[in-house]
């Protein structure tokens, strides 16, 4: 019942509210995790038993927030659908947001059926004021945030979750989740699109962890939305540095963010430097081009004659190109290993830099083409 | 804190709250009292126990939701006002009835009750909280009540709610509730059969017959109080009479005893020539006197009302002592001791020395307490030692007693201090 899909959710709540919870569920993204949707749970009635459905008219509500997920119970009537809700908010029994702040409690309109995410959207931000008013309890942790504030960058795009980590023990522990102002939108589509699910938007998320109130023990995170991850070459490929012992936020975010666009830039970089590197090639073996990939930029296949032996030369361009050099792979057009496959080797090593433009890297490939001939030769003799 | 609700109006609420088709609230009526408990143990002079019992008589349903406050949780004192009219002043809470929620107080909840606190001055207010939990095919359902007194700390807010006479009367006392009853109906019938059971004081009719029958009873025990002290001061003089007259019998024996001593002695005296024969009629003199002696002796401590204490006994025999010259007869006279001690009065050998006829004694105790315990183990000798001391104990004092009888009977019949008794305690 907790996993079900929302359409099933709504079949069974009040028909009068149901446009109030369609809204929430279809369109709420609230928080700068919004890739992940607000969640409807335990649907239960204020009515009789004896009441035939649907009449449910209270629920739980599943709302990430800073890495956190709140989860709040929002009661209303079915039998008084134009009556606002009420809520009740889960384990923070002390948060009581001041109802004047909440222009769509006071002015609650049943007949819009947006007001409930309206709503909801008002409560989480009287819940952030809540937070920070907790970290008041530590005053590293209030300059943390403070210094963040100012900062137009990371300021308006900040959650924080604060609280004691352990009642008995009482240690004060916080989290901040940061959007990082990154900008993906130069990364060619291509690398985006091989994902199965919708993408959403693309984002970075930093969250870091205070364990403790003098920030001894912190601990960062990036959380990248799918696409970008992909397109930066996995999970793996990205390592942000740890957190330094004495250093604060306002020094470690931009850092991190820095790195972050390098990465991002690089992949752009390396996409137009397959992309010129194919193009010459093109230009200088021109007829000898079988196939490559005109999107992405990976693959070159060419078939080359020496002295009447044709070969096969595919070309792996990787994905810090030109930083990591290509691979040659020489593969025999006559001859078949026991396995029967045709006989190929693999060439990592032959003259190149980085520095080379895609004509020159051309040039020096095709001088080099005839100069691994004695590769070619030693498979000639191997297989005859 | 405690709190009670009577059971009739807790089955009111829940009877309003089951039937409505949605959240239900209202107010609770009712007063808070301090109890005082006071305590007095051995450890402590006194402890005393504050508790503020809230007990809730009566409830003041809501018809509608939101009758009194509005969106924002404001609450509008003149609403107020119009549902509870003059029974303001009785109010010591409200309750809220939810379906399937959870027990904790929900965000309009906090605000509204904040206000009421301020509003209704009185800053205990509780809470009392309904939820009516079922299950998914409606087989099951709780109803759940929470109390709460949400203007103490967080930690503390539940108060146990208590229904009295819920349960086993019969085996619980029924208590019986301060509820002022302000029922009409119920003053005119009790005033018109009232007259059958109370009399013009207001007090039970049974009471006073009860006590008239207690004082009657009082009146005739102290009458007999009476008797019984006149007859124990008739019985007293008679016994100083007795004693009296003893004593007289006493004196007048020794009297005639002296006598003839004085007449006997001077008949010695005449026939002094014959020296060989004087040890035989000297012991033949001690054994007549042994048998004189002894049966008068005792005989004095014995008659008195008042028994004489052990020291006032050795001083009369210190002075027996001192009066007859043969110092064995002191050791020979019967003493109210315990059996066993060295002073026992068994019948030794007689001529010997005062402390080698103690001596004697004690063995022979011992040697009778070794006869009688040899006798009982042949008996019985499956019994537990205890049994054999208590029986050899047993067995042990109509020996002892026998012995003292033959010197002498009154040893064994004196008043409290005789040697039985010695040897119970």
């Amino acid at each position: 019942m907790n996993n079900m899909s929302p359409e099933v959710a709504l079949h069974r709540i009040s028909p009068e509210l149901r446009p109030l919870l369609c809204n929430v569920v279809r369109n709420g993204r609230v928080g700068l995790d919004s890739t992940n949707c607000l969640r409807v749970t335990d649907l239960k009635t204020g009515c009789t038993s004896l009441t035939p459905g649907p009449c449910c008219d209270r629920f739980k509500l599943h709302i990430p927030y800073a890495g956190e997920t709140l989860k709040w119970d929002i009661i209303f009537n079915a039998r008084y659908p134009e009556l606002p809700p009420d809520f009740i908010f889960g384990e923070d029994a002390e948060f009581l947001p001041e109802p004047s702040e909440l222009p769509h409690l006071v002015h609650w309109d049943a007949g819009n059926p947006e007001c409930l995410l309206q709503l909801v959207k008002e409560l989480i931000q009287q819940y952030h004021h809540y937070q920070c008013q907790r970290l008041r309890e530590s005053s590293r942790l209030l300059f943390e945030y403070d210094s963040l504030l100012e900062d137009p960058n990371y300021g308006h795009n900040m959650e924080i979750y604060a609280g004691r980590k352990n009642s008995w023990t009482g240690e004060f522990s916080a989290r901040f989740l940061l959007k990082l102002p990154v900008d993906f939108s130069n990364i060619p589509v291509y690398l985006l699109k091989d994902t199965a699910l919708d993408p959403g938007e693309d984002v970075a998320l930093l969250s870091v962890s205070f364990e403790d109130a003098e920030a001894t023990q912190v601990f960062p995170k990036l959380y990248l939305s799918p696409s970008i991850e992909h397109a930066l070459g996995g999970s793996s490929a990205l390592h942000i540095p740890a957190f330094p012992s004495g250093g604060c936020l306002i020094d470690y975010v931009p850092q991190v963010c820095q790195l972050l666009t390098n990465k991002v830039q690089y992949v752009i970089q390396g996409y137009h430097k397959r992309r010129e590197y194919i193009a010459a090639f093109l230009s200088h073996f021109g007829m000898g081009v079988v196939e490559y990939d005109a999107e992405g930029f990976t693959k070159l296949t060419l078939l080359l004659m020496w002295k009447d032996f044709c070969f096969l030369v595919h070309v792996d361009l990787p994905l810090y190109f030109p930083r990591d050099q290509p691979t040659l792979t020489f593969q025999s057009v006559y001859h078949f290993t026991n396995s029967g496959q045709l006989y190929s080797q693999v060439q990592k090593s032959y003259p190149y830099s980085p520095r080379w433009d895609g004509n020159e890297m051309a040039k020096r490939a095709k001088n080099h083409f005839p100069l691994s001939s004695p590769i070619t030769k030693t498979l000639l003799k191997e297989v005859c | 804190m405690a709190a009670s609700i009577s059971g009739y109006t807790f089955s009111s609420v829940c009877y309003h709250s089951a039937n409505s088709n949605s959240d239900h609230e209202g107010f609770l009526l009712g007063d808070v009292r301090q109890e005082e408990t006071v305590s007095i143990s051995d450890t402590q002079i006194s402890s005393a126990e504050l508790v503020q019992v809230v007990e809730i008589h009566n409830h003041d349903p809501c018809a509608q939701l939101f009758s009194f406050y509005d969106y924002a949780g404001k609450v509008n004192e003149e609403n107020l006002n119009t549902i509870l009219k003059d029974r303001r002043k009785n109010v010591i809470g409200w309750y809220r009835f939810r379906r399937n929620t959870q027990q904790q107080m929900s965000f309009r909840e906090q605000i509204i009750h904040k206000q009421l606190t301020q509003l209704l001055g009185v800053p205990d207010l509780v809470f009392l909280l309904f939820s009516f939990i079922s299950t998914a095919n409606s087989s099951t359902h709780a109803l759940e009540y929470v109390l709460f007194r949400p203007n103490r700390s967080r930690y503390n807010q539940r108060i146990t709610l208590t229904i009295p006479n819920l349960g086993n009367t019969s085996q619980q006392e029924y208590k019986v509730s301060s509820v002022p009853n302000t029922s009409l109906n119920y003053a005119k019938v009790i005033k018109e059969h009232g007259a059958e059971f109370f009399d013009k004081d207001g007090v039970m009719k049974d009471i006073r017959t009860i006590f008239q029958v207690y004082s009657a009873l009082q009146d005739k025990v102290q009458a007999v109080c009476g008797e019984v002290e006149q007859s124990e001061r008739v019985k007293e003089k008679i016994q100083e009479d007795v004693n009296k007259l003893k004593q007289q019998i006493a004196l007048r024996k020794r009297k005639t005893a002296e006598e003839e001593r004085k007449i006997r002695e001077a008949q010695n005296a005449d026939s002094h020539s014959s020296p060989e024969e004087n040890t035989e009629p000297s012991e033949s003199s001690l054994l007549s006197r042994i048998t004189f002696h002894t049966p008068s002796a005792p005989e004095r401590p014995s008659t008195s009302p008042n028994p004489p204490s052990y020291t006032d006994l050795l001083s009369q025999d210190d002075s027996l002592i001192s009066s007859s010259s043969p110092p064995t007869s002191a050791a020979l006279l019967p003493r109210p001791q315990a059996v066993g001690s060295p002073g026992h009065p068994t019948p030794g050998p007689l001529g010997m020395g005062l402390g080698m006829g103690l001596g004697l004694d004690r063995q022979a105790a011992g040697q009778e307490d070794d006869d009688d315990d040899e006798d009982d183990d042949d008996d019985e000798d499956e019994d537990s030692s205890e049994y054999e001391n208590l029986v050899s104990e047993g067995a042990h004092l109509p020996m002892v007693s026998a012995s003292v009888l033959a010197q002498g009977r009154p040893a064994a019949l004196s008043p409290d201090g005789d040697a039985r008794g010695s040897q119970t305690t």
